[in-house]
């Protein structure tokens, strides 16, 4: 399948001075009824104190990416290097250098207070209190968990709840953090506390952070680049400036004008012929309006947007090129590699 | 390194008893309920009977063995099924010193707790039922860990199925009372039975609980098939936990409950 962007979309070279590298891994789920491929064929790396978004419509392989670096699922083959540790032939060695929110998980013990439990789990990656001690209190004012420290998890809201996940894996003060949806369930105002955390312990740390989120505002607010993962294989790894940038040069919506006066093309004949031509693109109608919206593949394509607009007969009442978010563009990355276009009236 | 880690497992597993007070003291008490009402029972219904005390003795300590091995087992099977629910148990698959060796100093924090439950537990007994019962420490807990490490053994194999078939709770509950089938076999009619997990150390508890025997008085082929037993036990149930884990790995069930 012709991919949305060239294939240079997806980086060759691994980033300078990688901490994280993962080559080619593969992982397949058998059972008695079926076989999955989860992931198929991903690659990608992660700079020493970079924070990634890890993206992808659900089942395309994220989760199973991050639990195949982690150690909590095997892969079929492939390379894991982390820190430069092979993480296939020295996973424990390897598990010293990570830690992770997972996704679905209560990730803390609910009987235990917050303080409790970042103690334990910063213990048993090896971390003790005397030696954490400023640095967990440092996290509970980060976090704003303050005031929590001795309340146990299972009478907080869900938003301290994450926050206590997040404390406790910081705690274990390791170079890489995995975050699995981290935002997952969280009202607006959790959410961007979460966020704003997040971008201030990046900027005061320097850790290489891979966040996994289905909410792009989480990405695009603290990554500063994307790898976005399909049916198991990378689709798109680039800057978020950058990518967002090429869907803005090439997303159009034009509202044409239709009430009886297009001159021999029906509504139905126009969203038809639209949507044939252009892959990518949506149609809406209204009593009076017809409005298209397409992100182009190429710049050029432009001149046949004309032609064809052209050709219907219809009046033009607005082209507007449409402003493009993370969000927009990871959409018409992922509809474009499921082949789709969509139609709403 | 190491010692961080089995400091802060033995906290843990220190304050989850203290919060789960409550649940510890209900079991403790239904056990020790259902307990008088088989001893009173046996007392009612075999009165006159010739051996009616041998009878009580047995009952007596095989309970005690019971209750060490629910403990045993129970702690470690649904310890890893209610962690793999709740999530955390792929957390401390994250520890670099890896899961069994948290396991195991969880258990070993257990065992010391249920150590002096059990003699707390014991002595109720004996008081309520006027069972004369020698309390000699230096032989019993030996054999109370002996007993402890076999149903540890029980228990990580169990442990590993929960891990791959996950809801199998309901199988716990018959291995429960399965075991009571293991600790009333004769050996005077199966001779092979002293070869099977719990019935030595049933056997060498009842004799220095009831008989007052010390341990250095039974004779050598008694201990070395207790430790026999419990080696093979124990390493069984490593064995096939590990085993377990491996599929679980490969199947990406350890977080997927």
């Amino acid at each position: 399948m012709e991919r949305i962007l060239d294939r240079g979309a997806v980086r060759d070279n691994p980033a300078e001075e990688a901490f994280l590298i993962v080559e080619h891994l593969r992982k397949t789920f058998k059972d008695r009824k079926q076989v999955v491929e989860a992931v198929k064929d991903i690659s990608f790396s992660v700079g020493k104190g970079e924070m990634i978004g890890l993206l992808g419509p659900n089942g395309a392989g994220k989760t199973t990416t991050i639990k195949c670096v982690l150690g909590l699922v095997k892969a079929d083959s492939g390379r894991i290097e982390v820190g430069g540790v092979d993480c296939l032939r020295r996973p424990r060695e390897a598990a010293r250098y990570m830690a992770a929110v997972l996704e679905g998980a209560r990730n803390t013990y609910w009987r235990l207070t917050v303080w409790e439990n970042i103690v334990f789990f910063a213990g048993i990656h090896g971390i003790s209190k005397e030696r954490g001690k400023d640095y967990f209190e440092y996290l509970l004012e980060v976090l704003k968990l303050k005031e929590k420290r001795n309340v146990e998890v299972r009478n907080l809201s869900s938003g301290f709840k994450q926050k206590t996940a997040l404390a406790c894996a910081l705690a274990k003060m390791t170079p890489l953090v995995f975050l699995d949806e981290p935002t997952l369930g969280l009202d607006v105002e959790s959410s961007y506390e979460l966020r704003e955390a997040l971008k201030n312990l990046q900027a005061n740390e320097k850790r290489t952070i891979v966040v996994s989120s289905h909410d792009m505002r989480v990405i695009q607010d603290v990554c500063s680049r994307v790898v976005i993962v399909s049916r198991g294989r990378v689709v798109v790894d680039r800057s978020i400036p950058e990518l967002i940038g090429l869907f803005r040069s090439r997303s159009y919506k034009v509202v044409l004008t239709v009430n009886g006066a297009s001159g021999g093309w029906s509504v139905d004949d126009i969203r038809r012929k639209f949507e044939s031509l252009f892959p990518l693109s949506s149609s809406k109608a209204t009593k009076d309006t017809l409005e298209l919206s397409v992100t182009l593949r190429q710049p050029a394509e432009v001149y046949e947007l004309v032609d064809f607009l052209k050709t219907t007969g219809a009046s033009i009442e607005t082209i507007t090129q449409e402003e493009v978010d993370l969000e927009r563009a990871f959409l018409e990355i992922v509809r474009r590699e499921n082949g789709g276009c969509g139609t709403q009236s | 390194m190491w010692y961080t880690v089995l400091k802060a497992t033995w906290k843990q597993c220190y304050l989850h008893t203290v919060r789960y007070w409550f649940n510890m003291l209900s079991g403790v008490i239904t056990l020790y309920i259902i307990f008088l009402m088989l001893f009173m029972g046996t007392k009612a219904i075999g009165a006159g009977a010739f051996n009616l005390g041998e009878t009580l003795e047995g009952l007596f300590t095989g309970y005690v063995v019971w209750m060490i091995v629910l403990m045993g087992f129970q702690d470690l099977a649904w310890g890893i099924t209610n962690e793999a629910q709740t999530g955390t148990l792929e957390q401390l698959y994250l520890s670099p010193v890896g899961y069994k060796w948290i396991g195991v100093f969880m258990q070993s924090c257990n065992m010391l707790l249920n150590l002096v439950l059990m003699a707390v537990i014991v002595i109720l007994m004996a008081l309520m039922t006027g069972q004369s019962v020698h309390l000699d420490v230096v032989s019993l807990v030996p054999l109370f860990i002996a007993a402890y490490l076999q149903a540890n053994g029980l228990g990580f194999a169990l442990a590993g199925l929960a891990l791959i078939y996950k809801r199998i709770s309901a199988f716990f509950q018959v291995v429960q009372f399965a075991v009571i089938g293991l600790l009333v076999l004769p050996w005077n009619r199966f001779p092979w039975a002293k070869y099977l997990p719990f019935t030595m150390a049933r056997h060498l508890l009842q004799q220095v609980m009831m008989n007052g025997v010390r341990l250095w008085q039974f004779p050598l082929s008694h201990i070395g098939i207790l430790l026999l037993v419990t080696a093979v036990s124990l390493g069984l149930g490593l064995a096939l936990f590990s085993l377990a884990e491996t599929k679980a790995r490969a199947r990406g069930l350890l977080g997927q409950y």
